[in-house]
């Protein structure tokens, strides 16, 4: 009997986990109201089934329903339905629960309104004969329950294909798969959310179709769903054997061009030497060659000038004047008071002699972070002016230096990434340990660490949160240690994924225009980089070198990449992502000001400053005010850590300001000025031309453009009477419109 | 440090009255619209000299017509007025002379005016060799060549960069220093060593010693500019460059003090500590009391020192490193070992040695001195409850990133040694809407006048008791009331006043801190602290007090103060606690003022309380009125002051302008006279034989110089006279007013 007991016993718990598994593989229920119509509809869960055809509705768009202070309309849900609970609230509870009808849910305001059945400020969302729309009924009809606690979690969505390589022109429909903690999956492509990351390449569309266009290169579809994000890669090469690459110099060259083989992609011709010292000395050191180096250049027969070349450049100050202007605008150095002058220029300063002596970015990090002291013995101290809420500081922080836009987590989940509330204020418990002392100064403190526990309370929960950095932690950090140095311990760390990857792709678009990923400050995992294993060689570099910026910069600048062509040719016309060629780009506003004066040989006055200060050179943003010409041309303000805050978008008050402005014409008609040296001088029209031409875009004119210039400056100009005026007053009126000409000229207004 | 040489002074102080009076040049332009002007030493150019040497120096003062003797805290240094070819000193400019004994460091001068004597200026005597920047060094190619080891004294203009050049030796090591803040400049110095052809090598800003090895020989340039690029008289500086062995520690220069040195060190402290840090030992252990040497060094050092102690034991701790001019914060926990010495519990944290009073804040006016009597250091008391194993974990709350060797602290432990120091600055307060003005008031009385000085204290080791503070060596006519700071309080308020009949004079006081501690009797000289400049709006310049030393007073009778109030009777006043007490006051007016009625508050121990009274500017007397309901002080005798601030129509020395006028008057009859007699010898020549011509003539050409020589005098004097009217312009000008102190004897009910 007790064998036959245990045998049944045996049996049954068989028979019980065989159901238990088959009930396991098919996940959440798929409600197939149009395939069984008539079977009995199981429970619905809000969690995996209604809150995902509202986001897919975009019901709960940041721009729709979740918008920050009260939602639309009185109805607020959360941002993407990462908070199910306040969802219930106010789907269900709130108003009274007016907004849904148990006993006829076809008539729910919520349905009603998305619907289009009543007006709706947001149009038709869902169709009533569509089976999401139908999953809503029967939700209601069931009680329209919460079930935040037991719904299954969702682990984590696969894209399939992940990736793929598609001929211009093709399609690819994508699957969603979602797999929950109980091992269950299920296909949730038509709840997904599909956005790509160049639509000039490819275009997706709600139901996962990706199209392909005929632009060459490597493009990504960022699939959401409930918080979850995966991507699909598509190489897109074009149907072109390229059977002969530029000899490589560096490590760069070969993943380039690596990629570009495969992408059937060949590169542009090698720059001449002329248009390569233009290039780069515009890229590293923000200023035009002069004539003398130019001449120099040209005429040195060394195989290794190029790189001499780099080296003259990096060791120069205007190297460090140009790269501490890019730096301290994104460090928000900005004057909103006349007694922010001192911290300012010292902070500037710091900047600008640690480029200079080449301090390992690493440490220039770790001295900003965990700055102490006041502004002038320790001049990073001004950053903690700036900047002074706990929350701003995490927020630039891991935006500046690790790539990473944490703003959304403060009040959410990161809708395109897996940072949470949690993983915000705990980088913001870093910061919570900041004391400050008043100074003599209106506005400025002393900066020490004060003693405690750091720590900051989730602003949701209220639940202490210590410092941890982002998806990793650190030992717990004594009262007495300054938690800031356990944050720039982990940054410097060489297996940190962001910190390196972060200021490379930064750098690597400063040289390339476009960085590796882009924006070059939103690294994720939604957002891959177009050539990853470049991205990590250069990490890796970075990293070995001890955090060297200059060997970073040479890295980039000595490779044959960047020594291509911006001329295309007809089969790398359309590549704007593999760097087959140079991309053209417009000067900044700074290194066009100071161009401009180089070739007009005048000098821009700035208020308080030396006479013959660069413009490169300005310590802060107050001098935007004094100069229309850098308004114009978008120079920051310095209120954003976001390079975006520069405008170098060309428009047409850039061009008007050009063609007519005071300040412009004044120079190009001084009394010192260049026009006025080169009609004074004995040179000959043809040597005038030429030296025109070295220094403004570093080359001989062609002999075309020497005839039709030399042509112009020979006409003799006639008064309002028809006679000839002076000579020599025509002849200088004449350089004048010459060089006028010239600065309104693409080659001069691009570094190309 | 030593008073300085007065005795000359003296004698010439009615002479410098005298010429001042005549010539009526004041050297810098009254813009100020507050405060009196008052005698101010700006700059000594150059600003420093080498030991046992004679040289000249210009000097810009300002309120001072016609500068006197200039006068220095060492002896070693003297200074005459320098003589131009007949014998006359030439304006603002001296011989001087360094003995040869004179140590090596930071003096201070001090010139004597009409308004009496100036606030103080710091002069450096060195050793190495001297020189004076040549204008015009402002590009590479008009570089001053600088000779290794040299000083040179030298002034940054607005909006330019100062030039050198060394010859460097590969793989040496120069040290650059540019003295500034340390020696009372306004610049904050930025220096630059670049290459031959100026490219920069590496810069230092934050004021500190330059460290510089050269990869190269050869020319070397060093760049030197303020921080901002402000420039002009005031941003002097001294350029030293010395070669120094590579592995030589890096020298600190010497520097003035700040206000919070005050009160280091305590009292019979040893000139060396008994103990060394030990930077290689994780946890030293020491024995109590112990006196500490160490250093924050490296970056985010902590230092940890354990020792045995008993309980019921109390200790003092003390450290000093923000006073001995590093830019520090030490903070030290004392903690204590569980009782199973698993690990560390803290008992008690030390930081900050806190304000005696509370400086100002940055707000829209002032809300305290803007002077700051407190410090970064530490003292505290440390009561051992527990007997067991303890140890002191001292680290510096700036030090997280920086790493400087020079960064050095003592730290003492000791038992209780009560003692106190004392520190006294110019009132300062706010004279008219959002004025926030911090302005540098030497001692330089008009008779007539009340002035105020705020005296705090740091009390140490628990001492609680009353500070009596005793003044010697006032100028005739010149008494000082006030003289205590109550027991348990940290300030007191000392009254210098001058009698309206006090003589012109000067003199070298002497004030002493006194108290009863157990049985002894301590005594301490008091300090004195002054702003560098005169600032007139602490928002636009930040002032940078400092401490200064003697304390010279002087009277001037040039002017006197524009009013006068004064207690009617010189007596002590009695009223019974809950009364009200009315002083019949005095008025004695010399000048007009803005508005009719001045309000005045009440200064004294305890007596703040007072509520506010008005009286009328333009009464000859008042009733001075107290409450002492309100005040509710204990029965005793106190010395208190009536005070509140006017505006007074101000002329600045109008004496000079009859004085230009009779010169003016002399001038032109001179030049009528000469007129006269030109025009004689003019028509002399028309009828004179031949030869007597060319006689004629010379005379005729000796009757035209004169008369061209007494037009240019005429026109001189009439400029002159004009500049004294424009100075002599009655200028709305706000002042403190200080009543002459009044004794008060408060009876129990």
């Amino acid at each position: 009997m007790r064998s036959i007991r245990l045998l049944h016993a045996v049996v049954t718990h068989f028979f019980l986990c065989v159901i238990f598994i088959c009930a396991s593989l098919a996940g959440p229920r798929v409600h197939a109201f149009a395939s069984e119509p008539d079977a009995a509809p199981g429970p619905v869960s809000m969690v995996n089934e209604v809150l995902p055809i509202l986001t897919k509705a975009g019901c709960n768009a940041g721009t729709c329903h979740a918008k920050a202070s009260n939602g639309q309309n009185g109805f607020q849900l959360s941002l993407l339905g990462f908070e199910p609970f306040e969802d219930y609230q106010h789907l269900v509870l709130e108003g009274r629960g007016r907004r849904l009808s148990n006993t006829a849910p076809e008539q729910s305001l919520l349905l009603l309104k998305a619907t289009g059945q009543v007006p709706h400020g947001g149009g038709v969302r869902l169709d009533p004969n569509s089976d999401p729309y139908r999953v809503i009924v029967e939700w209601i009809r069931q009680g329209a329950l919460y079930d935040g606690q037991s719904a299954t979690k969702l682990r984590s969505i696969e894209i399939q294909p992940s990736e793929a390589i598609l001929a211009p022109g093709a399609e690819q429909r994508l699957k969603a798969i979602a797999s929950y903690e109980d091992g269950s999956q299920k296909d949730v492509t038509e709840l997904a959310l599909f956005e790509s990351n160049e639509s000039s390449m490819a275009t997706v569309d709600e139901a996962g179709t990706v199209k392909v266009q005929d632009i060459p290169g490597s493009v990504s579809i960022m699939v959401r769903y409930q918080g979850m994000v995966g991507v699909f890669r598509a190489s897109v090469p074009q149907a072109f054997v390229v059977e002969r690459f530029p000899e490589a110099k560096n490590f760069v060259d070969e993943l380039v061009f690596g990629n570009l083989k495969k992408l059937g992609i060949p590169t542009s011709e090698l720059t001449d030497d002329a248009t390569f010292l233009r290039r780069v000395s515009l890229d590293v050191a923000g200023r035009l060659p002069t004539e003398q180096e130019l001449a120099s250049f040209l005429a040195n027969p060394s195989a290794g000038k190029r790189d001499d070349a780099i080296e003259q450049l990096l060791a120069s100050g205007e190297y460090a004047d140009f790269f501490a202007n890019k730096w301290t605008a994104m460090l928000k150095n900005r004057r909103d008071d006349a007694s922010d002058i001192t911290s300012n220029f010292a902070f500037y300063s710091w900047v600008r002699d640690s480029l200079l002596a080449n301090k390992p970015y690493d440490q220039m990090v770790r001295e900003l972070l965990a700055a102490t002291g006041t502004v002038l013995s320790n001049p990073p101290v001004a950053w903690y002016k700036r900047v002074k809420d706990p929350k701003n500081q995490l927020e630039d922080v891991a935006q500046l230096f690790l790539g990473v836009r944490m703003q959304c987590a403060q009040c959410h989940h990161h809708p395109f990434e897996r940072w949470s509330q949690d993983d915000y204020y705990s980088l913001a418990a870093f910061f919570s340990q900041v004391g400050r002392k008043p100074t003599a100064t209106r506005g400025e403190d002393m900066i020490f660490h004060k003693r405690g526990l750091a720590g900051v309370a989730n602003a949701k929960t209220g639940q202490m949160r210590r410092p941890a950095p982002l998806g990793e932690s650190v030992q717990e950090i004594p009262p007495d240690q300054d938690p800031r140095l356990k944050l720039a311990d982990w940054m410097a760390d060489s297996k940190n994924p962001f910190f390196a990857k972060a200021v490379v792709n930064r750098y690597w678009k400063h040289f390339y225009r476009r960085g590796l990923i882009e924006p070059e400050d939103d690294i994720r995992d939604s957002n891959p980089a177009s050539n990853p294993e470049l991205l990590a060689a250069l990490e890796a570099r970075f990293i070995a070198s001890g955090f060297d910026l200059k060997d970073l910069v040479r890295t980039l600048v000595r490779s044959t990449t960047y020594q291509l062509s911006s001329v295309p040719n007809p089969q790398n016309i359309t590549d704007l992502q593999n760097f087959s060629r140079y991309y053209p780009r417009r000067l900044a506003a700074e290194v066009l000001l100071d161009a401009v004066d180089d070739f007009a040989m005048t000098r821009t006055d700035f208020p308080n400053l030396p006479p013959g200060t660069r413009a490169i050179a300005l310590p802060d943003n107050s001098y935007n005010n004094a100069s229309p010409f850098l308004k114009v041309f978008g120079r920051p303000e310095n209120e954003s850590v976001c390079e975006c805050e520069r405008i170098q978008t060309s428009s047409l008050a850039q061009s008007l300001h050009l063609m007519n402005a005071n300040d412009v014409k004044s120079k190009l008609a001084s009394a010192t000025g260049r026009a006025e040296s080169l009609a004074k001088s004995d040179k000959t029209p043809e040597q005038r031309v030429e030296e025109i031409y070295a220094s403004a875009f570093s080359r001989k004119p062609t002999p075309e453009e020497l005839a039709t210039a030399v042509g112009y400056l020979v006409e003799v100009r006639v008064d309002a009477n028809g006679n000839p005026i002076d000579p020599g007053k025509s002849m200088r009126e004449n350089l004048q419109d010459l060089l006028w000409a010239i600065i309104n000229s693409k080659e001069f207004l691009f570094n190309h | 440090m030593t008073s300085i040489d007065l005795h000359v002074a003296k004698k010439l102080l009615w002479l410098i009255l005298a010429c001042s009076v005549a010539l009526g040049n004041a050297a810098v332009s009254r813009a100020q619209s507050v405060c009196l002007p008052l005698p101010r030493l700006l700059s000594i150019s150059p600003m420093g000299g080498q030991v046992g040497t004679s040289f000249d120096v210009t000097i810009a003062a300002e309120n001072m017509e016609e500068p006197g003797p200039l006068l220095f805290e060492n002896p070693a240094i003297q200074a005459t007025a320098k003589l131009d070819a007949q014998g006359k000193p030439i304006a603002n400019q001296y011989t001087l002379t360094i003995a040869h004994d004179c140590p090596a460091g930071l003096y201070e001068a001090r010139v004597l005016g009409r308004l009496g004597i100036s606030s103080a200026r710091i002069f450096s005597v060195g050793k190495l060799a001297e020189v004076v920047q040549k204008p015009g060094n402002t590009n590479l190619a008009n570089a001053i060549e600088l000779a290794v080891p040299s000083v040179c004294n030298a002034v940054v203009s607005t909006r330019a960069i100062d030039f050198y050049s060394f010859e460097a030796v590969e793989g040496k090591r120069y040290i650059i220093q540019c003295s500034a803040r340390g020696i009372d400049s306004k610049l904050d110095p930025v220096v630059i060593v670049g290459d031959s052809r100026g490219t920069d090598l590496v810069a230092q800003r934050t004021g500190d010693t330059l460290d510089f090895v050269a990869k190269t020989a050869g020319k070397h340039t060093i760049k030197i500019h303020e921080l901002t690029f402000k420039g002009g008289p005031g941003y002097f500086y001294r350029l030293s460059i010395e070669e120094l062995p590579i592995d030589a520690p890096m020298p600190i220069y010497p520097s003035t003090r700040s206000v919070s040195a005050f009160s280091w060190p305590p009292s019979g402290l040893a000139l060396e500590p008994s103990i060394a840090e030990q930077e290689d030992v994780l946890s030293q252990s020491i024995s109590l009391p112990a006196d500490i040497s160490g250093r924050f060094y490296p970056a985010a050092d902590v230092d940890t020192y354990e020792f045995d102690a008993q309980a019921g034991q109390t200790w003092w701790i003390e450290v000093a490193s923000e006073r001995l001019g590093r830019p520090t914060d030490p903070s030290l926990i004392v903690q204590m070992q569980s009782p199973d010495r698993s690990g560390w519990l803290d008992v008690t944290e030390f930081n900050d040695i806190s304000s005696p009073m509370k400086p100002s804040s940055n707000g829209y006016a002032y809300d305290g001195p803007p002077f700051d009597g407190g410090s970064t250091d530490i003292l505290g008391k440390l009561e051992i409850k527990e007997s067991g194993h303890y140890r002191l974990v001292l680290s510096d709350l700036f030090g997280g990133t920086r790493k400087d060797p020079r960064n050095v602290y003592r730290l003492v432990v000791r038992p209780a040694q009560p003692d106190f120091c004392v520190v006294a600055w110019g009132l300062h307060m706010e004279l008219r809407n959002g004025d926030r003005n911090a302005l540098s008031k030497p001692l330089a009385l008009r008779a007539g006048s009340t002035v105020a000085l705020e005296v705090v204290t740091v009390r140490r080791d628990g001492f609680d008791g009353e500070i009596a503070l005793s003044v010697e060596g006032l100028p005739t006519g010149v008494t000082a009331q006030g003289l205590r700071i109550p027991a348990g309080k940290m300030r007191g308020v000392l009254l210098l006043t001058a009698a309206q009949d006090a003589p012109q004079g000067i003199s070298n006081a002497v004030i002493t801190a006194t108290a009863k501690i157990g049985e002894q009797t301590i005594s301490h000289p008091m300090q004195m602290a002054q702003m560098v400049w005169p600032i007139p709006d602490a928002w636009s310049e930040i002032p940078s007090p400092r401490l200064v030393s003697g304390i010279p007073v002087s009277v001037t009778t040039s002017e006197l103060a524009p009013i006068t109030i004064a207690p009617s009777e010189r007596r002590v006043y009695e009223a019974k606690l809950g009364e009200t007490l009315k002083i019949p006051m005095i008025h004695s007016l010399r000048s007009e003022f803005s508005g009719a009625v001045l309000q005045l508050k009440t200064m004294g121990p305890g007596f703040d309380a007072n509520p506010q009274f008005d009286v009328s500017l333009a009464a000859s007397s008042s009733e001075a009125i107290i409450n002492l309901a309100s005040v509710k002080p204990p029965p005793g005798e106190y010395t208190v002051a009536f005070y509140g601030s006017a505006v007074a129509k101000y002329r600045y020395n109008p004496l000079a302008i009859s004085l230009a006028e009779n010169e003016l008057k002399k001038a032109q009859e001179e030049q009528q006279r000469a007129a006269e007699v030109l025009t004689q010898k003019t028509q002399a020549l028309a009828s004179i034989s031949a030869e007597q011509k060319s006689a004629a003539e010379a005379e005729l050409a000796e009757a035209t110089k004169k008369k061209q020589e007494l037009d240019a005098k005429v026109t001189a004097v009439q400029e002159k006279l004009k500049r004294i009217n424009e100075q002599a312009t009655p200028r709305d000008t706000a002042e403190i007013i200080i009543s002459e102190p009044v004794n008060v004897r408060v009876l129990a009910p």
